[in-house]
């Protein structure tokens, strides 16, 4: 009686936290959702298909900003890309309520009207529709590739070993196996975790952990090629990892990933990236290079040879952001960091030198330090001094002599603590099953339910949300952002003008970063004077501005001009990240300057 | 007496007069009018060694020919020779001209999809055009002389051939139809980042037809005529000298107005920089593009060469300098010792086989090269892979040593009694006032005279060839069966690869490029209980497989030698081994239990 109760509250979470999985978007709901958004003010949102996946679904672009698209392309834009490696829809949801948000307060709040007017925002709220899908498919199944079929194992035979619904739960999760020459030992600390045994304190391994499935050709290794694919954040060319198994062919291969590569290319007006996946450079600000070794003597080779980590000049802007994504999240200190080879968001910095920010939206770690973070404030509150002094000392001491597996042994008591008081549906008891591959030896399956460590549980998604909403708006407005502080022309006598433009950058970000320069991916800024080049006796009709500094720096251009019959001369000022600026030089034959209309 | 010499001389005087005179004169009269019959001349040959006897498509190789005329050159031969070629595009460049691939083997013999391939393509810089021809060349040479040479029936019969003469048509009609830099594909770029594509190229000002350099008379240049070839060229004046001109660069105007000539022309990126292996963005390798294969010219080839696993190996041709390079394009690519010595190997043949050629590493003898093509082949498909740089200079007087500036003044002027040389005109220039304009005919510096195109094309096709001979060729030798007991045997196969290079390449077995080679054996009355690789064939070492034991796979069959593997077997009747590889091909030979 007892265990049939405990099973029928068992089945309703489950039932519970299936159902709230509506709240993530399944693509086909992305698609109309988007669609319904742009339908009421079409001037201001713009919806389009980028690319198709190898499952034939569509890749969604969302253009937000005000007026034509030829203006739009011109003013400095953002890009957001969530779902890049598909098993976060946590990310896609994500971009969909700062796209409502962006769209809620376009009319009421005059400070986000001016933005979208002199800004453009551009969302792909899921890169990797197939993997997404995933989330809602029978049995559920979490990866991070898309549908293309690849031979991941090299073995001559495609996605000949997939993974199999052993225990006909619906899901597929991790089973382990009663077996001498497994490395791993149930945890002492609580047995539904596995710990890889240390020989070095006497542990012997006694059990097998891997993927729920059989081993469909015999190779003795279990699902390493089942369905798809590539991972699009494996498949950018900075630091791409060749003949890694998850990482395609060659770099830029799927049809999605070279869509998202051409977009970037023809919007050279993007001046931040943020992308939503595994890879994170806000939690913790990530290293700078070593300063630059003096150029090789060697003509031939050039002595060029690639970044391997962020230009200090341009650290101070990663330092800055990743100290206003912590403060959004609510968390008071820095985590780890995480990087992975050929990932978009390095791609975008590196070799097109814009600011490239990189956030995992959820995750259990992220969980767990908000969760203590707000214990320990609770404690301090309540003024319980010598109860939460020693403890922390203790420990701070002993992490010192941990190694790393018992740093991640520890972690993963923590997280399934965390999971316990908040989401106890997650992890799926372990279940005993008959193995056809292990015939007579002890097999349970069972595990952290698919999605849930890249996912928070349903009913934490608006709070989550709102966070980040909160965070990516900050950030649009940082964007650099020239205008005209001061024109002036001063007559030197028989037509001939000594002419001064002050272009200043009342944006945050400067004109262009450091590895902007270095990449030569962003042009300089540039005035081009409507006169012709005869007439100027210092200076050009197109001269080049060095980088403008952000927060009112500026530059300025001088000229002398013989411009007789002229009463104004109209000039612009094209920046590639910054916008444009206009002016007219009004030519007046006493001295006085002039501030810009 | 007197009388009568007197009547032999009157009669001897008429007989010459009446009977020898006239016809002889009728005859003198009519030589001035003989002609020979205006037949082809094709039509009473006698064939020198090195071109076919018959030639069912003729072809002048002494002159060069634009996308359209490749093309026409390989519909051909298509059309001449069906059982010998199929001829289909491979994709399309920027500017929507086809990539044409012309495949050669005996279709009739074996299966063409699965014998070892030869990848063979030229012309990825557009301006470099007799790479084409060479390509061309292989195709013609191939068709006309199969069946009357040994060496290419048997290259015909056991090789595929996949040739492509030009993979940037675009930068070949350019170049050949007025333009100067057309080393780039055509896809319009940004290269002095004013926000402007492609606004300002060169200009052919004097109309002439070509674009040449332009000089200007200037008591401050540092330049002067040569004072033996003031015709043909300049010489720097001496530190303490005056000089006479300044040089001012190729010809042209400042189209954009700001204050640069000839910055901004058509293209501005190099295909070949724009492989996937070991690719790096432009401000590390000039050229490189966004990303890999971001051009469909390079795309269209990598889509192909994937689709294509039987490839076994490779050749681009590009000019100039007389070299056959080798992978890294960069210090510390990777290059295994295996490959490396079958790399050589070949090239050293090759040096042989083209006079004046050298045997370089790109990184270490010529320049760093970030995602060139032969990376790509050799690292990213383990396929071996050369570049020919076609014609050196050496070749006009047959020297060890480049001839000097002077020594190339006279050839134009004794040998190309003045072909390629452009006299200076004066001419008006918007900026820079009086100047004059000439120098060389494009076709001077980088690609043969006439006389000496056919030669390059044929020795530079025999070294392919040589490389194509080397593909792994592979022949079941034995099967040895002995009697266990009863219905109990132990097969022992031998696979032997008789050409030099391996059935998988070290750098293809370290990452599992292709799939291993397999040797399988199938009988209807018998089941193998167990089977493996030989490793000590005199010892007996033999390393069993732990699965499907009807199947052994190999990493490799190496060159020269034989890979042997042991079947044990219980049953009776006949059976029939078959060795697949991807680049060695599929062979069966059936045998019986006794």
């Amino acid at each position: 009686m007892q265990l049939k109760i405990e099973m029928a509250v068992y089945l309703l979470l489950v039932a519970v936290s299936t159902a709230n999985a509506l709240d993530y978007y399944r693509n086909k709901s992305l698609g109309r959702r988007l669609a319904s958004i742009a339908k009421q003010d079409p001037n201001l949102i713009h919806v389009k298909s980028i690319a198709q996946s190898p499952g034939k679904r569509k890749v969604w672009l969302v253009e937000v900003g005000q007026g034509a698209e030829a203006d739009r392309k011109t003013r400095p834009a953002m890009l957001l890309v969530a779902g890049i490696e598909g098993n976060d829809l946590i990310g896609s949801s994500v971009t969909v309520s700062w796209i409502e948000h962006l769209f809620d307060q376009y009319e009421s709040d005059n400070a986000s009207t001016k933005l979208l007017q002199t800004t453009t925002i551009y969302v792909i709220p899921r890169l990797n529709p197939d993997a997404a899908e995933r989330f809602f498919a029978q049995p559920k199944f979490e990866m991070s590739l898309n549908s293309n079929p690849v031979d991941n194992d090299h073995d001559g035979l495609v996605d000949e070993d997939g993974p199999e619904d052993l225990n006909r739960d619906g899901l597929i999760t991790w089973m382990r196996v009663e077996d001498r020459e497994g490395d791993y030992i149930l945890d002492p600390a609580d047995d539904r975790l596995l710990v890889k045994a240390d020989a070095l304190k006497g542990e012997i391994g006694r059990w097998r952990y891997l993927t729920e499935g059989i081993d469909n050709d015999h190779d003795e290794q279990w699902n390493e090629d089942g369905p798809g694919g590539v991972n699009f954040n494996r498949n950018f060319p900075y630091n791409y990892e060749f003949f890694a198994p998850d990482a395609g062919l060659h770099q830029v291969s799927e049809a999605e990933t070279r869509a998202l590569a051409e977009f970037v290319i023809e919007h050279p007006n993007i001046g931040i990236v943020v992308t939503y996946g595994a890879a994170d450079n806000l939690l913790k600000t990530p290293e700078a290079a070593p300063s630059a070794p003096a150029p090789s003597g060697d003509g031939r080779s050039r002595g060029r040879k690639p970044t391997p980590a962020i230009d200090q000049n341009d650290l101070p802007y990663y330092r800055v952001m990743g100290g206003k994504y912590r403060e959004a999240m609510g968390l008071k200190k820095e985590m780890e960091g995480v990087s992975q080879p050929g990932t978009f968001s390095d791609w975008m910095y590196f070799h097109r030198g814009r600011l490239s920010l990189a956030a995992c939206p959820w995750s259990p770690a992220i969980a767990v330090e908000l969760s203590q973070a707000s214990q320990t404030e609770e404690k301090s509150e309540e003024g319980d001094s010598s109860g939460g002094g020693k403890p922390e000392h203790s420990k701070n001491l002993s992490d010192k002599s941990k190694t790393d597996q018992e740093k991640h042994n520890e972690q993963q008591r923590k997280e399934l603590k965390w999971f316990d008081e908040h989401a106890p549906e997650a992890f799926v008891r372990w279940q005993p099953i008959e193995h056809p591959d292990f015939p007579g030896q002890r097999v349970e399956v069972g595990w952290y339910r698919p999605f849930s460590h890249t996912n928070p549980p349903a009913a934490m998604v608006e709070d989550i949300a709102a966070k980040h909403v909160d965070f990516l708006t900050k950030v649009a407005q940082q964007l650099p952002r020239i205008g005209i502080r001061k024109v002036e022309a001063k007559h030197l006598g028989e037509n001939v003008y000594e002419v001064k433009i002050q272009v200043e950058n009342t944006g945050f970000l400067p004109t262009s970063l450091a590895q902007g320069q270095t990449t030569r991916e962003v042009y300089p800024t540039r005035i081009v004077m409507e006169l012709d080049n005869e007439r100027f006796l210092s200076g050009s009709r197109i001269m080049n501005l060095p980088t403008i500094q952000g927060s009112c720096g500026m530059a300025e251009v001088r000229y002398v001009i013989y411009a007789p019959n002229r009463a104004g001369i109209h000039f612009k000022v094209v920046s590639m990240l910054a916008g444009q600026a206009e002016g007219t030089i009004e030519l007046v034959k006493d001295t006085a300057s002039r501030e810009p209309k | 007496m007197n009388q009568q010499m007197g009547l032999k001389k009157f009669i001897t005087l008429w007989f010459f007069l009446l009977v020898i005179l006239p016809p002889a004169r009728i005859s003198l009269a009519q030589v001035g009018e003989r002609k020979p019959k205006a037949d082809d001349p094709a039509e009473h040959t006698f064939p020198a060694l090195g071109a076919s006897a018959e030639q069912k498509v003729p072809v002048a190789w002494n002159r060069y020919y634009d996308h359209a005329g490749l093309g026409a050159i390989l519909a051909r031969l298509n059309e001449a020779f069906p059982d010998l070629t199929k001829l289909y595009s491979i994709g399309k460049s920027s500017q929507g001209r086809d990539i044409w691939c012309l495949e050669v083997t005996a279709r009739d013999v074996g299966d063409p999809n699965r014998k070892p391939a030869m990848y063979i393509d030229g012309n990825i810089h557009g301006d470099e055009i007799q790479a084409g021809e060479v390509v061309a060349y292989t195709g013609w040479y191939l068709c006309h002389q199969y069946g009357c040479l040994e060496k290419v029936t048997a290259l015909l019969d056991d090789r595929v051939f996949y040739l492509v003469p030009t993979i940037n048509p675009d930068g070949r009609d350019f170049w050949i139809h007025g333009g100067q830099f057309a080393r780039s594909g055509l896809q319009p770029t940004d290269n002095d980042r004013d926000g402007l594509m492609d606004e300002d190229d060169c200009e052919d000002l004097n109309g002439d037809g070509f674009i040449t350099m332009m000089r200007k008379k200037d008591p401050q240049g540092r330049f002067k005529l040569h004072p033996d070839y003031p015709k043909y060229l300049m010489v720097r004046a001496k530190p303490d000298e005056p000089g006479q001109y300044v040089l001012l660069g190729w010809e042209g105007i400042d189209n954009d107005g700001d204050g640069r000539i000839n910055e901004d022309g058509p293209g501005g990126y190099d295909l070949n920089r724009n492989w996937a292996y070991d690719w790096q963005p432009n401000y590390i390798q000039y050229g490189a593009k966004d990303y890999p294969f971001s051009q469909p010219e390079t795309r269209a080839v990598a889509e192909f060469v994937l689709a294509h696993p039987n490839i076994a190996a490779s050749q681009s041709y590009h000019n100039s300098g007389g070299m056959i390079l080798r992978s890294p394009g960069r210090e510390g690519g990777p290059m295994t010792d295996q490959d490396e010595n079958v790399l050589k190997t070949i090239a050293e043949r090759g040096e042989k086989i083209l006079p004046f050629y050298r045997s370089m590493i790109t990184w270490k003898d010529l320049y760093t090269v970030w995602g060139g093509e032969d990376d790509w082949f050799y690292a990213g498909r383990g396929v071996l892979s050369f570049t020919n740089e076609l014609w050196t200079p050496k070749n006009l007087y047959k020297t060890a040593d480049r001839p000097s500036d002077e020594n190339e003044a006279e050839f134009v002027q004794y040998v190309l009694l003045g072909d390629g040389a452009i006299a200076w005109q004066e001419y008006d220039h918007p900026t820079y006032g009086k100047i004059e304009i000439g120098g060389e005919k494009k076709q001077w510096g980088r690609i043969p005279p006439s006389f000496l195109l056919e030669e390059e094309l044929h020795r530079n096709m025999a070294f392919a060839l040589y490389h194509a001979d080397m593909m792994p060729l592979l022949r079941i030798s034995s099967i040895e069966v002995e009697k266990l007991a009863d219905s109990l045997f132990k097969i022992w196969v031998a696979v032997e690869n008789q050409r030099l290079i391996p059935t998988r390449t070290a750098q293809d077995v370290a990452h599992h490029i292709s799939p291993p080679d397999v040797v399988s054996i199938m009988g209807d009355e018998f089941e193998v209980l167990s089977a493996g690789r030989v490793i000590d064939r005199f010892f007996k070492k033999v390393q069993a497989v732990k699965r499907r034991p009807h199947r052994v796979e190999l990493d490799t069959i190496a060159g020269m030698s034989a890979a042997h593997v042991q079947l044990v077997v219980k049953g009776k009747g006949g059976f029939t081994v078959t060795v697949d590889s991807a680049k060695g091909g599929v062979l069966t030979k059936n045998a019986t239990l006794p």
